[in-house]
């Protein structure tokens, strides 16, 4: 008894570990993101200290000139956002759209290649996206989509549809074919199926897909870096806060914070769907 | 009547995938773009394009540099991976026992893997300075002082390896956290009847029942390391010197700084066949383990 006590113990220790590995880091930005400039380069570093917004006003460009440590550079962050939201929701919305008819389709139909046309599609989630951007540059200079939304979206289209693809596959196999046959007995046409009774079925999952494959587009960096120049998604304004130089550490950690608070509230809404997008479906 | 019921279905079939088709279709026509580009002598900004035929590879091939991307992509890759096999498989059996916090903490896993990879990148830099940073006062503990992290090429790729193993090591917890649980718990229950230790169990059912789920884990994160940009590009940028001038970055400056997209497009083909020949390897090895397992 007193064995199996102190193996608990241990374990339960152990799990505290890896769980501050995990978190240390994010709390450790936050709390630096609220930190005046001089405690930020401190060293031993601050751990208790008057937390200050002035890196948030900075990086939303809100505070005067004067009052803060950066003279008058300006920053914009607030417009990456924006673009961010858009290109993301808008690859997500076209990603549906082309998306879940081919997910259904590959999931009840039977033809031949079929797997392999699967296997294919999700083989462009690991495509080297630089080998495709070096032409996707030119031609969007040519066709006049550099920078644009509207070519962005598209693009993206290489991270979000085979995921949309693959996992509302894997949702509409969870879908018993049973219903469908009942349906299509009581003389139901195929277009009103679908619609009436596998789409409503579907929507927990299809909600699920969307917030994973969101957030891949949120992540995704080096798109924006090469095909944008203004409309800059959030990961490459970044990195332009950086540029400037070492100085700039406490406004780099106010803008890290904005780009991770999306995902982590993400995750709280759907961690169960982001389980198995994470794992392409193979967890359910 | 059961042919025109059939064709119905194909025509639904035929208009359910070419939405997919024609956007995929359309990577794949610049993917084949890209490699004639490596085959010319392209720069951006110049109207005149000659083709070179094999010109650019043999180039690449002929200089040091060049090997050196492919040795910094590989032991990016592979020791990243190799790590966070293990640490991963460590954590998933951690968190399969009964331990309350384990099962209180489980989504936790999860957090490195929503951020985006470059915010974890710059998140580890800020934390790496050598003078300044969180990192370094917590090694003065253990009597470890101002380790270089980024800042020396000695220490670069170590850096840069650990912040792949802190991101994607969760990934590798999840999915093995599956296997473990897919494992029928009479099975266990009787090796231990038969006084099997709990090393045992592990060695002899659990580790060779799990070891698909490894591999598929694996297969998903060596092709993702071998591609990676993100994280390196937000810290060293290839840099110090070539130390961690992997060819994805190697490619981003052949072709976007020096404007050699002929050349920039050579290198991204080297690293497609990489990816490509690992990829097959795993495959073949995920789909011997797993018939050996049933």
């Amino acid at each position: 008894m007193q064995n199996r006590n102190l193996t608990a113990t241990i374990l339960n220790a152990l799990v505290l570990v890896v769980v501050i590995v995990l978190a240390f880091p994010i709390l450790w930005i936050v709390m630096n993101s609220f930190k005046e400039a001089a405690d930020i380069n401190a060293y031993p570093p601050v751990f208790l200290y008057d937390p200050t917004l002035e890196n948030y006003k900075v990086l939303f460009d809100l505070a005067d000139a004067e009052a803060t440590n950066y003279g008058t550079l300006k920053i914009e962050f607030f417009k990456p956002i924006i673009s961010s939201v858009i290109i993301s929701v808008g690859a997500v919305l076209l990603s549906l759209i082309a998306g879940v008819p081919a997910g259904y389709a590959l999931a009840r139909y039977k033809f031949r290649g079929k797997e392999d046309l699967a296997f294919f599609i999700l083989g462009f989630r690991f495509a080297p996206v630089l080998l495709v951007i070096i032409p996707m540059f030119q031609f969007f200079q040519a066709v006049g989509l550099y920078d644009s939304y509207l070519g962005m979206i598209w693009v993206y289209q290489l991270v979000t549809l085979p995921m949309i693809i693959w996992l509302s596959r894997s949702y509409v196999e969870d879908i018993p074919l049973e219903i469908e046959e009942a349906a299509a007995i009581c003389g139901a046409k195929r277009p009103r199926i679908l619609l009436q009774i596998v789409l409503p079925l579907l929507r927990p999952g299809l909600v699920g897909a969307s917030l994973l494959v969101f957030l891949l587009a949120w992540h995704n960096f080096a798109l924006g870096l090469i095909l944008t120049a203004k409309n800059t998604p959030v990961t490459v304004a970044l990195l332009k806060l950086l540029n400037p130089g070492v100085s700039f550490y406490p406004v780099v950690s106010a803008g890290l914070v904005v780009s991770m608070i999306v995902p982590i509230l993400l995750i709280m809404l759907g961690q169960r769907h982001l389980e198995r997008g994470l794992t392409f479906g193979a967890l359910k | 009547m059961a042919r025109k019921k059939a064709r119905s279905g194909n025509t639904f079939l035929l208009l359910a995938l070419l939405p997919a088709v024609l956007i995929l279709g359309g990577f794949i026509l610049l993917f084949f773009w890209g490699f004639y580009q490596s085959l010319t002598d392209m720069r951006f900004g110049r109207t005149r394009v000659d083709f070179e035929g094999l010109g650019n590879y043999a180039r690449l091939f002929s200089r040091g540099r060049f090997w050196d991307s492919v040795s910094a992509t590989a032991i990016y890759a592979f020791s990243a991976v190799a790590c966070e096999a293990i640490l991963g498989l460590a954590i998933a059996k951690l968190f399969n026992t009964r331990a309350l916090l384990a099962k209180w903490f489980r989504p936790a896993i999860l957090l490195p893997l929503v951020l985006p990879p470059l915010s974890v990148a710059l998140m580890w830099t800020t934390m790496m300075n050598p003078e300044t940073g969180v990192l370094n006062y917590f090694l003065s503990f253990i009597g470890i002082d101002n380790f270089t992290w980024t800042s020396k090429a000695e220490t670069a790729m170590f850096a840069v390896v650990f912040i792949d193993v802190w991101t994607f090591t969760p990934f590798f917890a999840l999915i093995i956290f599956a296997g473990l649980r897919g494992i029928a718990p009479d099975i266990v229950e009787g090796a231990r009847m038969n006084g099997a230790k709990a090393w045992g169990i592990f060695w002899r059912i659990e580790l060779p029942m799990v070891l698909p789920y490894i591999l598929l884990a694996s297969l998903f994160r060596l092709i993702d390391s071998l591609n990676q940009f993100d994280i390196i590009f937000g810290t060293t940028q290839g840099g110090p010197g070539n130390a961690t001038d992997v060819l994805s970055v190697s490619a981003y400056f052949t072709a976007f700084q020096n404007l050699y997209f002929g050349r920039g497009a050579a290198i991204m083909i080297v690293n497609w066949l990489i990816v490509l020949i690992s990829a097959i390897v795993v495959v073949k090895l995920w789909q011997f383990t797993r018939k050996r397992v049933s």
